[in-house]
C-alpha cells in the first residue's frame, strides 16, 4: 500500500454530484481494504484561467492509502466522467492529516446545505477497521508498522 | 557601467522533512512575476535546493489552474 494525494475539479454544474463521487470513491478505496486519511471540500473555486471554457471548478482533495491498482480504478472513472475537468495524483511519502493551507482559506459555499458551514468542510476520515488506534496518533509511525504487518 | 543587481535573501529555508507545496499560494505567489512566470533564484536569492521545489510546486499548482501560466489567457 502506498500514499497518494488525488486532486480533481469538477464542473461547476455538477457540484451536487460531488458528494455522491466521494462516497463512491470512498466505497471503491474501502473495498479494497485501503484508508482515506484527509478528506477537503475547497468548493467552488475561481480558476486561474479557463478550462473548456469553464471558469470556476469544484476542487476536492483526497490522501489516500491504497494499492496501485485501486489507484487506476479511481483514475479510470476521473477519465471517463465527463464531469471532471481535471485531476492530478502524486504519490507521497508518509500519511498527510493535517488541513492544507486552501482548506483553510476556502472557496464560496456551494450547495444550500453547507451554506451553514461559511469554512469548508474539513473531514479527516479515517475508515481503517483493522487498526483503531491508528486514528489520532501521529501518521509516520503507526503507518510503518501497519505496512510491514500487511506486507 | 555595470548594473546593480537587487538580490533579496529568500525566507524560503528548506529541511530535509518539509517540501514546499504546490497547495500553499500565498508563498508561490511570492515566486512568480507580474506577467506569472517562475522568477529566477539569482533575483529571489532562493537556494537551489528549494528554486527546484519550487518549480515543481508551481508547475503542479499551475495544472490546477490555481496560478496562471501568464497574464493573458483567453477567456
Amino acid at each position: 500500500m502506498r500514499h497518494y494525494e488525488i486532486v480533481f475539479l469538477v464542473h461547476p454544474d455538477q457540484s451536487a454530484q460531488v458528494q455522491a463521487m466521494i462516497d463512491r470513491y470512498r466505497e471503491i478505496i474501502k473495498a479494497a481494504s485501503g484508508t482515506i486519511h484527509r478528506l477537503e471540500d475547497w468548493g467552488r473555486r475561481q480558476l486561474a484561467f479557463p478550462i473548456n471554457k469553464v471558469h470556476k471548478a469544484h476542487y476536492v482533495l483526497l490522501n489516500v492509502e491504497c494499492t496501485k491498482e485501486t489507484l487506476d480504478e479511481i483514475e479510470n472513472g476521473f477519465r471517463f466522467n465527463d464531469a471532471v475537468l481535471r485531476y492530478l495524483t502524486l504519490s507521497r511519502k508518509q500519511a498527510i492529516t493535517e488541513p492544507s493551507s486552501l482548506a483553510r482559506k476556502g472557496g464560496e459555499p456551494v450547495s444550500p446545505k453547507t451554506t451553514v458551514e461559511s469554512q469548508p468542510k474539513i473531514e479527516v476520515v479515517d475508515d481503517s477497521d483493522k487498526s483503531p488506534d491508528q486514528t489520532e496518533t501521529s501518521s509516520e509511525s503507526t503507518e510503518t508498522a501497519s505496512d510491514s504487518t500487511e506486507e | 557601467m555595470r548594473q546593480i543587481k537587487r538580490k533579496s535573501y529568500s525566507k524560503i529555508t528548506t529541511d530535509s522533512t518539509s517540501e514546499i507545496d504546490y497547495k500553499d499560494l500565498e508563498i508561490l505567489g511570492e515566486y512568480i512575476s507580474e506577467t506569472g512566470k517562475i522568477v529566477p533564484s539569482r533575483i529571489t536569492g532562493a537556494s537551489a535546493k528549494a528554486q527546484r521545489q519550487l518549480a515543481t510546486a508551481i508547475k503542479r499548482a499551475r495544472f490546477l489552474a490555481l496560478l496562471p501560466y501568464c497574464d493573458s489567457h483567453r477567456d
